[in-house]
């Protein structure tokens, strides 16, 4: 709400500086973004909140500066004409829940024409254009008293005024000249024949006030507020006249602002008054009375302050108070306050008079009556458990990133067979699906990455995935995705990351081959039995179709699962005594898995300690489709020193056990 | 015998001068003190002289041997460090190191912050029903923020009529509900995660982001003490020196309720009479927005079964991609969601 400071002197009597004013008005709730200094005035921009639908009014917002200045409000309300009745129109109100009350005023015989300067600069300096006479009088009442008014060519309207909801594919074109389709959740305002506004929102073309206006219909109403706000959002319109509606508009000024706008173009634009019609009734009940324990409000707030300080911020904003007992009173809001309702609003009121900044900072506390609770713990834990991760995996090298909950459907689809989560609303079709899997989003971050010259990169995330179990369930649970680019070498470091990260949690995998859809490789790791994760390569035409430059290996895990299945930790001792080596070569045959060489080798020594290759090669040397490499052999004992010889018997035997499996070529 | 020594004195002078590397220092060894050196052949000659010239010229040639000795080895060891002396200025070689995203490191330092005063840490579904996200804090059915303008809704069945549509949590308040009804009071919780609206994405906007939201509940828990633990929150995470400034505001779910302030983080509210260098941050202002807050409405006490006669709370949330914005000078939102290497790196813990 942006307003004039010369429009609100005509109501208080203000001493203050621009500055010190605003100053004032921000640190009692009503927030002054802006200040700007024209010839003779200053612009206020206020960010009014939604409860305080009185502040978009000068009266309203007058009301305050008197109260924070400890001012009173100078404000007389205008006599308003009744009579004659308007006979020819019928105004007839579809639903009263649409728009429960409304008021009609004709005036004959005006001559349109520019407004006086002075209504011009006052206009202007509240951020409203001025247009003509006629229209600058609704807009000046609109300001001053905060109800929305529309001034209508009454020579255009043609039989009688309906307010209903619009037909679906009606059509509307306003002042603005453009053209919208409407459908039942537009409300309109119409005449016999077609939609003359969209209630609340914006007057349309054909009915609007001309240079050859010569009689006005002038409207002034009460719209429902969520009918309004839908109403404009589903033709994308914000004006100043919805913006009032939907906060809610007051009754009570409703016939104020009628009555003295009629006044005023009587004033500015000749004419004389035709007639008034009501329709509809005011439903606004009294603020009720509350009953406030000084001793409870004390305590509420945490500080100090004695009864004449409340009674005196209370009347400052017109809010009678009535002494009950030593510690009660009984506060009567404003007519105006219907936000007012119970203790705590009137807590409210006064603290933010009062000055939240005058109350001090305490520190409580409850820490020493907190209690441990098993629902606070599992909780928290889990929190603990997440952030040990993060930890551990940025420690192995790997760089967090964030990425979107949401994804396309039919992009989820081509990484996974899980149906995403639809949701009814998305923003745009990009992210139409809550991900079943975090992949996709890797694979993004990855591509962003490799576009811009960055290699061999190395990404992990910790995030949510949602997943679908009956008609109106859904599972919810956390998972660590782990992304590693470039050539075949670099999916073993993927493997080693996540060997790592289950080493850590003490949980020993069990792994098997699998096939999974756009993946040409991949792993499916289990433990006890449940399948904790996998590790693969992301497939050659998936690849492509994301347009990635490196080859991806991901790995995702089930945090949920990990927290449950990871096992406590204790110290185990290690050998004192150095470990030998001996090495061995061998050459393969392509189709033997190197684990079932491992597995002969694990098995052959019950010193053999470690085992890591030190050399590969392929070539002329080799017998067809075979593999050459070298093998280091590690044996110790936690006993002894093993000597040289022991050693070459253990070798020699696993050298024997290796010599007898088809495929394998000793060296 | 005088002139032998006078002479090898002499070609080891020359010798030495020449031997510029390690290598032929050691040779100069071989050629002068090796069995085969002029002086070895010296002392087995020295049976050979004259008893009484004996002990003269064996002292002189261990002299020698001594001195020619103890100038190789000097030089020697000038030559092994200078030949160790590497160019330090070469460029650094970085190891392969992790980073943890600023989101995620920012909410832990947050959230340990007030771990410190006891509060229990939950972070709750991301998935929610209308009643947690909307009608226990008091959000009344026909409120803005229900729209689908404001809300992601699922394409799910309702679990039922109480629970209304499942949703995307627009705050980290239903977590905090579920807790309120199930545990009972004094309780001090902070609730971490993500959180969607559907906004269009742009510099400031983001439809998902990260929020942390806190409450207190107990018997005389007042706004003084809401005041109390967010400035102990605000000096811990900007600095000892921080202000805060509280404005009047209103939420559904707080009464009273406010804005808060802190003085800028950037210019320490220096710049806010000069008006040639506006700071960048608060434009001058002074103040940066940072969380709403106020003491918890009854309603929503009475929401989650806890009598609000007997007890009283305060509540506050915060945008975390804001606060990091401010207190890093990041200028748009996207950033963070991108994941390119090059902000990754500049925020590794």
């Amino acid at each position: 709400m942006d307003f004039s400071l010369n429009f609100i002197k005509q109501f208080v009597d203000i001493k203050s500086s621009a500055q010190e004013l605003a100053k004032l008005l921000t640190s009692a709730g009503l927030e002054i973004e802006n200040l700007e200094k024209t010839a003779d005035d200053w612009v206020f921009s206020a960010e009014v909140t939604t409860n305080r639908y009185d502040w978009l009014s000068i009266i309203g917002i007058a009301q305050e500066v008197a109260a924070v200045s400890g001012k009173k409000i100078n404000l007389k309300y205008p006599r308003t004409k009744t009579t004659p009745k308007i006979e020819k129109k019928k105004i007839i109100i579809n639903n009263l829940e649409d728009c429960p009350y409304y008021l009609g005023r004709t005036i004959k015989k005006t001559k349109v024409g520019q407004s006086p300067e002075w209504l011009k600069k006052l206009l202007i300096n509240c951020k409203i254009a001025s247009v003509n006479n006629i229209v600058d009088a609704t807009n000046y009442c609109m300001l001053k008293w905060g109800n929305p008014l529309h001034a209508f060519d009454l020579d255009k309207i043609e039989g009688d005024i309906c307010i209903r909801r619009a037909k679906d594919k009606e059509n509307f074109i306003g002042i603005d000249q453009k053209q919208r389709t409407l459908t039942p959740e537009n409300l309109v305002v119409a005449d016999s024949k077609k939609v003359i506004a969209l209630a609340g929102v914006m007057g349309a073309k054909n009915t609007e006030v001309t240079a050859d206006t010569k009689n006005i219909f002038l409207e002034a109403a009460k719209f429902s507020p969520t009918t309004v706000r839908r109403s404009r959002r589903g033709v994308g319109l914000d004006t100043e006249s919805s913006y009032r509606f939907e906060r809610r508009v007051s009754e009570l000024c409703l016939e104020y602002a009628s009555g003295e706008a009629v006044d005023l173009i009587l004033k500015l634009a000749k004419g004389e008054f035709g007639g008034y019609k009501k329709v509809g009734r005011k439903t606004e009940e009294k603020p009720k009375q509350i009953t406030i324990s000084l001793t409870k409000m004390k305590n509420y707030l945490g500080t100090d302050f004695r009864l004449p300080e409340v009674k005196k911020i209370l009347n400052s904003l017109n809010c009678k108070v009535k002494k009950v007992s030593a510690d009660k009173i009984k506060v009567k809001p404003a007519l105006s306050r219907f936000d007012l309702a119970r203790e705590v609003d009137v807590y409210e009121e006064f603290a933010r008079i009062y000055g939240y900044n005058k109350i001090k900072a305490k520190l409580p506390f409850v820490i020493k009556d907190l209690k441990k609770n098993p629902v606070l713990d599992k909780e928290e834990n889990s929190w603990k458990f997440k952030n040990k991760i993060r930890d551990f995996v940025a420690l192995l090298g790997f760089s967090e990133i964030i990425t979107y909950s949401m994804e396309n459907r039919k992009e989820l689809a081509i990484i996974t067979k899980e149906r995403g989560l639809s949701l009814r609303n998305p923003l745009r079709s990009q992210e139409n699906s809550l991900r079943p899997r975090l992949s996709l989003g890797m694979i993004k971050s990855i591509k962003h990455n490799l576009n811009r010259g960055k290699e061999d990169l190395t990404f992990f995330e910790i995030a949510d995935i949602y997943k679908k179990k009956s008609k109106n369930k859904v599972k919810e649970s956390s998972f660590l995705s782990l992304g590693v680019t470039g050539d075949k070498e670099r999916f073993f470091q993927l493997k080693g990351a996540v060997w790592e990260v289950l080493s850590y949690l003490n949980i020993k995998p069990a792994v098997s081959e699998n096939t999974m859809a756009s993946f040409s490789n991949s792993l499916e790791l289990k433990a006890e039995g449940k399948i904790i994760g996998f590790m693969a390569k992301l497939d050659q035409k998936v690849k492509n179709k994301f347009g990635l430059k490196e080859d991806l290996f991901i790995s995702e895990l089930d945090l949920d699962l990990l927290e449950q299945l990871k096992k406590g930790k204790k110290f185990r001792s290690f050998s004192k005594f150095p470990a030998v080596w001996r090495d061995i070569s061998l050459a393969i045959d392509k189709n033997i898995k190197f684990r079932k060489i491992s597995k002969i080798i694990e098995e052959g020594s019950q010193y053999l300690s470690d085992l890591k290759i030190v050399d590969t090669y392929q070539g002329k040397n080799l017998p067809k489709d075979h593999f050459g490499f070298t093998l280091r052999l590690f044996y110790q004992s936690s006993q002894k020193t093993l000597n040289s010889d022991q050693v070459d018997i253990y070798h020699n035997q696993i050298r024997e056990k290796l010599h007898d499996k088809k495929g394998i070529i000793l060296r | 015998m005088a002139e032998e020594i006078k002479n090898i004195k002499e070609s080891f002078k020359k010798d030495l001068e020449k031997a510029e590397n390690k290598d032929s220092l050691e040779n100069l060894k071989v050629k002068y003190l090796g069995r085969k050196s002029k002086i070895s052949q010296l002392f087995s000659n020295i049976p050979n002289l004259a008893k009484q010239e004996r002990g003269h010229w064996g002292k002189e040639l261990n002299i020698l041997k001594n001195k020619i000795s103890s100038a190789i080895k000097e030089k020697l060891s000038k030559e092994v460090q200078k030949e160790e002396k590497i160019d330090l200025t070469y460029p650094a070689k970085y190891p392969q190191k992790g980073s943890i995203h600023i989101l995620s490191s920012v909410t832990k330092e947050i959230c340990l912050i007030f771990k410190e005063l006891g509060f229990n840490v939950i972070e709750g579904n991301e998935v929610e029903d209308e009643w947690h996200n909307f009608s226990a804090l008091n959000i009344p059915l026909d409120h803005p923020s229900r729209d689908a303008f404001d809300t992601f809704y699922l394409d799910l069945d309702k679990k039922d009529k109480k629970s209304g549509s499942w949703l995307l949590r627009s705050h980290t308040s239903p977590s905090q509900i579920r807790i309120m009804q199930q545990v009972d009071p004094p309780l001090a919780v902070i609730s971490p995660g993500r959180v969607y609206r559907p906004d269009v994405v742009d510099a400031t906007h983001s439809f998902m982001f990260y929020q942390i939201e806190g409450f207190v509940v107990g018997q005389d828990i007042s706004f003084s003490h809401l005041k109390g633990v967010l400035l102990y929150f605000a000096r811990q995470f900007f600095s000892q020196e921080v202000q805060l400034r509280f404005r009047p505001h209103f939420f559904p779910f707080t009464e009273p309720s406010a804005e808060v302030d802190v003085s800028c983080v950037i210019c320490s509210q220096k710049n806010k009479q000069k008006n040639k260098e506006r700071c960048p941050v608060c434009k001058g202002k002074g103040w940066l927005e940072i969380l709403g807050c106020g003491m918890i409405h009854p309603n929503v006490l009475e929401a989650c079964n806890i009598d609000s006669k007997k007890y009283q709370g305060f509540a506050f949330g915060m945008g975390v991609d804001r606060i990091i914005m401010q207190k890093y000078q990041i200028n748009d939102i996207r950033l963070f969601y991108e994941n390119d290497k090059n902000f990754l790196k500049q925020f590794p813990l």
